[in-house]
């Protein structure tokens, strides 16, 4: 490693030996590693790894039960955040922390420590703008923007503190290919400039393109540090997970049969303010087949799942089918008892119920289908036994069908809803987000189940913005923008380059697509 | 320095069992304190209140007969409650039942037989059913806010006693006291333990607790009502229908407050009167949390406050406490009880400011 650096320049940001313990998990054990000035530095590891804990000691939302970190060379503590960003530290966190009603301006003159006056701060939003090439319209109502967008809000806050080390959490999890480079491009100039940069992902390939090394935590340890550039994404996916990976078996071969989940024209009001409406959507999904739907979050994949796991009734039945029977009026139950199962993209509070058993979790969906129910009253033992049935089906480690669900990490309780699902053997699979913060054994687990309950001849529609898992799995794709959908087209006949530019709507407001274009190809 | 709640993974199970326990024993140290330094004795008053009605076996059928209606309400306000459903108008809605019992009664007055009692039952019920109608009404095609409106109906329960007691129902016989005919003797609810003055609603309500137990741990209306309450879009996801929850608690908890108001007029009262609307239904609030929205906890709740009442008029008569009193214990154990559950659900961290 850059030993030649290291010995000349002082460090940015030395961590040494940072133990951080929480009731039953070691959630840090003794980590310790570097950051340079200008240094794009990789955080690597699966979720649950202890990344989160570390730079939340890094930005002073926690502090170490043990260990030392030094700033600039000396021994600091760290107590809050705003201390934090008195040193220079910024962060911009995956889920933005931002007011839906407000403009950009207001948002950003929100989360400054100092209060400036508003002409003074629009005037330094428009240098920190212009020095990094960030496009944003400091007067637009914050609802009104894109994601790509709102992520540059959250940028230029960190960025007016002129921060030393600015710690970017999966950054580009929310991103198209196209505004992932843009953001790069930002990167790389701020690291130039002097900024070190701490980038948490698990996204190899951007590792390997942007940082200059990376340390890769597993179960709370360094496990690892290594020249992203000089690795192969397998080699460092194998870091990660302690493990050789498992290729999904596919069988390339394999006939479709009839059509299982028919939408024809289907148009739908975003409810609420922020609401995403559908229109004009059609598309059919044939037994057997896994058809994916790609898109940036937020434009219309939640509201598609609604409409078609029935959460939201339709007035015209016949604009959703499955197996030829209209059922667009049908609740979520009775669209079951057809064969449609479901399983919406946020796993608490939606997909599951943290306060309830398993088992409770088990009659949310699976009481018709599985016969829990006679004249109204639950039958327990039934529950009980397809509860044990999904786990041990599932490999879900909790302590039984009596287990709490909030007290599953989320990758289990992912595998244990969509065990739920895939055991009640549905004709029709709708599924959004199946491995979404999910570990990456857990999601080779999920990804191999899907295949095989498509090979058993279900209709499979995944919805993910996770473009490699929709490549991997799907035989069809088509992508979501602003509620229309695009096109469905067979996945070999598609490039990432396509389906980036239908992502971010092909008519899309990108300033120079014809050297992104380029980049997103190369 | 600041303080911060955190959020607890799981609650402690043994601490939401005991919360109730502690709240009821800080009410009394807490009121033994204030009855002090107002210049009563805190001691014997916090003593006539909680302990006489235990202690003393001739007070334990005053016990039955105010538990009973707190607790049928009690249930039926705790099963909305699980669900979200605030329904804080019980009392008017246990107004409107007894008013729709005694119009039965009223109209059947010359009559004879079983059937009566059953049929003041059920008019009992659809009386506080038609009282929660409006609200559920509004709520669910409206989007109003159940709190205000069932509260709201509650005072127009008392005009409407009012002016049927004072109007159209006053009984010819009474000299001018603004009150109906006494029931016929088929209009009664009959003594159950004889030389005593415990009535029939008293097994009714153990009853009703048992059976909403059942219901409410086994059914797929419990389970629904239990979702609908915890997670509104699981809920949506899992096929229930929230209107329909909110329309079937609100249902549930109006026909149960309506008859227990037909086990009051047709019990206690034998009559209908001014003292009618003693304040049940607002009791049973407390009753319902304090039982932690169980029934089963509620049983045990609504006699917890059966026992403020009685010892509260024992104070009265013994001490001179005011009846208001009452009253004041009753606020103290509810709040009590909702900031021990804070405690329960969240952490609190010290947040030091530095700088």
């Amino acid at each position: 490693m850059n030993s030649k650096q290291t010995s000349k320049q002082t460090l940015r940001l030395k961590l040494e030996g940072l133990t951080k313990r929480f009731p039953g998990v070691l959630a840090n054990d003794n980590v310790s590693f570097a950051i340079q000035s200008g240094e794009i530095h990789a955080l690597l590891g699966e979720n649950g790894a202890g990344k989160s804990t570390l730079v939340k000691m890094i930005y002073g939302v926690m502090q170490p039960d043990e260990g030392k970190i030094f700033w600039d060379g000396e021994q600091i503590n760290i107590s809050n955040p705003k201390q934090a960003r008195a040193l220079g530290i910024g962060m911009v966190f995956q889920h933005f922390s931002l007011f839906e009603a407000m403009s950009v301006l207001e948002n950003i003159a929100l989360g400054m420590d100092n209060k400036i006056s508003k002409k003074q701060l629009e005037k330094q939003v428009h240098q920190v703008m212009q020095t990094y090439g960030l496009s944003l319209e400091p007067n637009r109502i914050v609802s009104t923007l894109g994601v790509g967008e709102r992520q540059r809000i959250e940028i230029v806050r960190a960025l007016l503190l002129n921060p030393k080390l600015l710690i970017m959490d999966e950054p580009t999890s929310v991103l198209t290919p196209q505004e992932v480079e843009q953001l790069f491009e930002v990167l790389r100039k701020l690291a130039k400039q002097g900024c070190s940069i701490l980038y948490i992902s698990h996204k190899l390939d951007e590792i390997k393109q942007l940082c200059d090394n990376a340390t890769i935590l597993r179960g709370g340890k360094v496990v690892g540090e290594c020249d992203p550039k000089k690795e192969t994404s397998k080699s460092m996916a194998e870091m990660m997970i302690g493990a050789s990976l498992h290729a999904i078996k596919k069988n390339k071969s394999k006939q479709l049969g009839d059509v299982g989940l028919a939408v024809h024209e289907m148009s739908v009001k975003g409810q609420g303010d922020f609401g995403v409406s559908l229109k004009n959507i059609s598309f059919e999904v044939r037994h057997g087949e896994i058809f994916g739907i790609a898109g940036v979050a937020g434009n219309g994949q939640n509201e598609l799942q609604a409409v078609l796991g029935g959460e939201v009734v339709l007035d015209d039945e016949n604009i959703i089918k499955i197996n030829k029977i209209p059922v667009g009026s049908m609740r979520a139950n009775e669209r079951r008892k057809q064969g449609l199962c479901a399983v919406p993209e946020e796993r608490h509070g939606h997909a599951a119920i943290g306060e309830f058993s398993l088992r409770d979790n088990a009659v949310l969906t699976a009481r018709n289908r599985q016969n829990m129910v006679r004249a109204g009253m639950i039958n327990a033992n039934k529950a009980k036994a397809f509860t044990t049935a999904v786990i041990d089906e599932f490999n879900v480690k909790a302590t039984g069908s009596g287990a709490i669900a909030g007290s599953l990490s989320g990758g289990n309780l992912q595998k244990f809803i969509m065990g739920r699902e895939m055991l009640q053997v549905p004709d029709v699979l709708v599924v959004s987000q199946p491995t979404w913060g999910v570990d990456a054994g857990a999601a080779a687990a999920i990804h191999q189940a899907l295949i095989d309950l498509a090979a058993g001849g279900c209709a499979i529609l995944i919805i993910s913005q996770d473009l490699d898992e929709l490549l991997a799995l799907c035989d069809t794709l088509a992508v979501i923008n602003e509620g229309r959908l695009s096109e469905p087209k067979k996945t070999e006949q598609m490039s990432i380059e396509e389906i980036g530019l239908l992502m971010g709507g092909v008519h899309g407001a990108n300033q120079a697509p014809a050297e992104l274009q380029n980049e997103a190809a190369g | 320095m600041q303080f911060r709640l955190e959020k607890k993974l799981q609650p402690s199970k043994k601490m939401l069992f005991a919360t109730p326990v502690l709240a009821v024993f800080l009410t009394m140290i807490l009121g033994a304190m204030v009855f002090t330094t107002l210049g009563f004795d805190g001691l014997s008053a916090v003593r006539e209140i909680f302990l006489t009605p235990i202690i003393n076996s001739l007070k334990w059928q005053d016990l039955a007969v105010k538990a009973a209606p707190l607790i049928i309400i009690g249930v039926g306000l705790s099963i909305g409650y699980r669900a979200n459903v605030w329904n804080i108008g019980a009392e008017g809605q246990y107004i409107v039942g007894g008013l729709a019992a005694t119009g039965v009664a009223l109209l059947t007055h010359d009559l004879s037989g079983w059937w009566l009692l059953p049929l003041m039952g059920i008019a009992g019920a659809l009386g506080g059913m038609a009282w929660v109608f409006v609200p559920a009404f509004l709520r669910t095609k409206l989007k109003v806010n159940e709190i205000l409106t069932t509260l709201m109906l509650t005072y127009v329960a008392v005009q409407l006693l009012n002016f049927l007691i004072f109007g159209p129902w006053k009984s010819p016989t009474s000299y001018g006291q603004p009150q109906t005919v006494l029931f016929n003797s088929d209009q009664i609810l009959p003594y159950i333990i004889p030389g005593t003055i415990v009535q029939a609603g008293a097994p009714i309500a153990v009853l009703i607790a048992i059976l909403a137990w059942i219901i409410m741990s086994r059914s797929v209306f419990g389970f629904q009502v239990k979702t609908v309450g915890s997670a509104p879009n699981a809920a949506r996801y899992g096929g229930f229908s929230e209107n329909k929850t909110i329309w079937l608690t609100l249902l549930i908890g109006g026909a149960l407050a309506g008859f227990a108001g037909m086990l009051e007029v047709a019990g206690p009262f034998n009559r209908m009167v001014p003292q009618f609307p003693s304040g049940y239904g607002f009791t049973a609030i407390i009753v319902a949390f304090l039982g932690r929205l169980h029934p089963i906890g509620v049983l045990f709740a609504g006699i917890v406050l059966a026992i403020t009442f009685v010892g509260g008029e024992v104070a009265q008569t013994t001490i001179g406490l005011p009846n208001a009193a009452v009253g004041l214990f009753q606020a103290m154990m509810l709040f009590l009880l909702l900031a021990g559950d804070v405690l329960v659900r969240y952490n609190i961290k010290i947040v030091r400011a530095k700088r």
